[in-house]
């Protein structure tokens, strides 16, 4: 029991840490199964092109680990160059592989978007490196610690926690809050009613990818920044992970993907932690089946417009 | 001047004779008219780092080896088997060579696990298809009663009473031993388990696994540090090393201050150093196959690979570019060794010319076993020293037998 309440804290924050990554993420499959209702498996590759995109403006700026320009600089232009490259890369990917299967039936998207994510793999493995590439995060971030009695944590680390949920609530707030966001939950209620009501629901499909994409690619400027590389396979898991998250909080739900995010890596460090490290990923799978037989609709249930 | 003319007859014969040589299709009875080896190993993916100073050792030795004057004056061809760690993609590639007779062997696979899973297909081959491994040391790989299964490098039973024994000497009380779940990694854990709880009962011991794949090791680490470890022991192909060691770091877990880190085979790798911004400096680990650069023979080998592949290419060489050198090898000749009938040389005649041969390899005379290992081999423990610039991995103990 000491050992439980000695170790619990860090394990908790270790847990939000790895969960805020899967929360950013699982936002973009969610907002994608919202409106259109399919399953975008291409994202956590879209989140891998962002990591290597921010890896490759470190390369530039960053030589034997000393930044020639200040680290601010550098890692604003990483997410920069992160985010537009993979909200531009989302876009794409729906303008020619989705849109035109738009009416097909939902079989034909959920296979094209496996084509999408081998294909990206592939590129990236044969044109960019097979191999991990480094992103000289020390040069990037200070190396400091937060400290809260035994609990503590790299900079970086918490800087992901943080900047997650920053992001996220700012999603929540511009998707609830904002004209624009009214025509996103329109859209996702009833695409032909919001065509009805002057919505240009092209437009709103457009704008959803561009910001889950977006958001995957400060997802990957993150990942590399606490990781210290970037690989073409790290989308494979941690888009299966995300996927998990956004099924268990509610498919289709904002903030059933964040908390179900945060839970997922909450579970994982807590069953490493204290029951056995070997089945850390099975854990979360193991969670995604009970919440299926249990609640299939995922905790929070109906997607996110029903709610509004 | 009768004599400048014979000069000139003699330079024209031999220069007839040594294109008879070159040529393949010379006809002569003992030339095969065609000769294929396969490299294999993980050349892309998450473990192309030891795959690809390998896969440059295995060229040069085929290379050296035509230059010497290949089979009979055939020259051999060299196919690439790129499985990416993955035994699904190696068994496919394998079906390849085992449908064609002119390819005779394959140097590698290199992971255990992808060793494992191709043994039974390669034996099963008519005629079977034999490999000699330059890196695969899991106990398994030459326990199996297959006569297709070779290899240079020693076995993990060495490696974990290696390991243990080391441990033991630098005065280890509590270690964390970590396994990545792979069928490499985790019977050597064990292995070394067994080797610290046999040998000094004193020595406390935890298990945990830090996956392969996996980048996020901080619940790891933060049992790591709850169990107060003082050295950690983590049997690893060399992809999980960086980000551990650098989330180790992290926590305040600082290698050669308050921390002791073994790794294996796979993380005798300066490239470690490198991807985990110099976390990995002072970290040891073993390895299962000699340093070229610290064994006599191989001094031309290692001043070949430097001319070919540059000068700091070993520092990206990984591990077992030397090994690799030594496979390829042993694999040559024991097939300019098999006789050849009607410009065929039959892989049957090169599995009997591999268990009854001696070969001479630039890390000494090999000679196998009933079983396919070699028995007097040279493996050592090696530290991370030098900057995140320039890592080495400098030899601090070695053991031969």
């Amino acid at each position: 029991m000491d050992y439980f309440l000695q170790n619990f804290p860090q394990q908790l924050v270790n847990g939000l840490e790895a969960g805020s990554l899967y929360a950013l993420i699982a936002l973009g499959y969610t907002l994608v199964y919202g409106i259109l209702e399919m399953l975008n498996f291409a994202h956590g590759d879209v989140f891998m092109v962002g990591g290597f995109l921010a890896a490759g403006v470190a390369g530039l700026f960053v030589t034997t680990g000393v930044a020639a320009i200040p680290a601010v600089l550098v890692v604003t232009m990483m997410v920069a160059a992160a985010m537009g490259g993979s909200g531009l890369l989302g876009v794409g990917i729906e303008r020619i592989a989705y849109r035109p299967l738009r009416n097909a039936n939902r079989l034909a998207p959920l296979i094209t978007a496996i084509g999408v994510s081998l294909l990206l793999e592939s590129v990236v493995q044969v044109q960019i490196s097979p191999a991990p590439v480094l992103v000289p995060s020390n040069a990037l971030v200070p190396q400091i610690k937060f400290q809260f009695g035994n609990v503590s944590t790299p900079f970086v680390d918490a800087t992901l926690l943080v900047a997650a949920v920053l992001l996220m609530v700012g999603l929540d707030l511009f998707v609830f809050r904002t004209r624009f966001g009214s025509a996103m939950r329109a859209t996702a209620q009833d695409r032909e009613a919001a065509t009805f009501m002057g919505i240009d629901v092209d437009r709103v499909i457009v704008a959803t990818f561009l910001i889950g994409s977006a958001l995957a690619g400060i997802g990957g400027v993150l990942y590399g920044l606490q990781f210290a590389r970037v690989d073409f396979f790290m989308g494979y898991l941690l888009g299966i992970k995300a996927f998990t998250a956004a099924v268990i909080g509610g498919i289709g739900n904002l903030r059933g993907a964040m908390v179900g995010g945060l839970l997922l890596g909450v579970l994982e460090s807590m069953g490493g932690g204290f029951i056995s490290s070997q089945y850390q990923n099975t854990f979360a799978f193991l969670a995604l089946i009970l919440v299926l037989l249990l609640r299939p609709q995922g905790l929070f249930g109906q997607p996110l417009t029903d709610r509004a | 001047m009768a004599q400048p003319k014979i000069l000139v007859l003699v330079a024209l014969a031999s220069v007839g004779l040594a294109a008879c040589g070159g040529s393949s299709t010379s006809g002569t009875a003992n030339a095969p008219t065609k000769v294929q080896i396969a490299a294999e190993g993980p050349f892309t993916g998450d473990e192309a780092s030891i795959g690809a100073g390998a896969l440059r050792g295995i060229q040069l030795a085929v290379d050296d080896f035509n230059k010497a004057g290949g089979v009979h004056g055939t020259k051999v061809e060299l196919v690439t088997y790129d499985d990416a760690h993955k035994a699904q993609t190696a068994t496919t590639l394998q079906a390849q060579g085992i449908s064609d007779p002119t390819v005779l062997g394959i140097v590698g696979p290199m992971n255990s696990s992808v060793v494992l899973a191709s043994e039974p297909g390669l034996q099963s081959a008519n005629p079977p298809l034999p490999f000699v491994t330059e890196s695969a040391s899991a106990i398994k790989v030459t326990e199996g009663g297959y006569t297709v299964a070779h290899r240079v490098n020693a076995r993990d039973d060495k490696q974990a009473a290696l390991d243990g024994q080391f441990m033991i000497d630098k005065g280890a009380k509590k270690v964390e031993i970590l396994d990545s779940g792979t069928d490499y990694s985790r019977p050597l854990a064990d292995a070394v388990e067994a080797y610290l709880k046999a040998h000094a009962s004193t020595i406390q011991t935890k298990r945990d696994v830090a996956t392969n794949g996996q980048t996020n090791f901080t619940t790891v680490v933060t049992n790591m540090k709850a169990f107060n470890a003082d050295w950690v022991f983590f049997a690893d192909e060399g992809t999980e090393t960086a980000p551990l060691v650098q989330q180790m770091k992290g926590a305040n877990l600082k290698i050669g201050q308050n921390i002791d880190f073994l790794g294996t085979d796979g993380e005798d790798d300066p490239s470690i150093v490198t991807g985990s911004q110099g976390a990995y400096l002072g970290a040891y680990a073993s390895n299962v196959t000699a340093d070229p650069q610290s064994v006599s023979t191989a001094a031309s080998f290692v001043a070949g690979y430097k001319a070919k592949y540059g000068a700091t290419s070993i520092n990206d060489a990984g591990p077992f570019y030397g090994s690799a050198y030594t496979a390829t090898q042993v694999l040559l000749q024991a097939i300019a060794n098999s006789p050849v009938s009607n410009g065929k040389i039959s892989r049957k005649d090169v599995i009997s010319h591999l268990a009854s041969d001696t070969f001479n390899t630039i890390l000494g005379p090999i000679k196998y076993d009933s079983k396919g290992d070699v028995t007097n081999v040279t493996i050592g423990i090696f530290q991370a020293q030098g900057t995140i610039a320039a890592p080495v991995m400098a030899a601090v103990k070695s053991l031969t037998g």
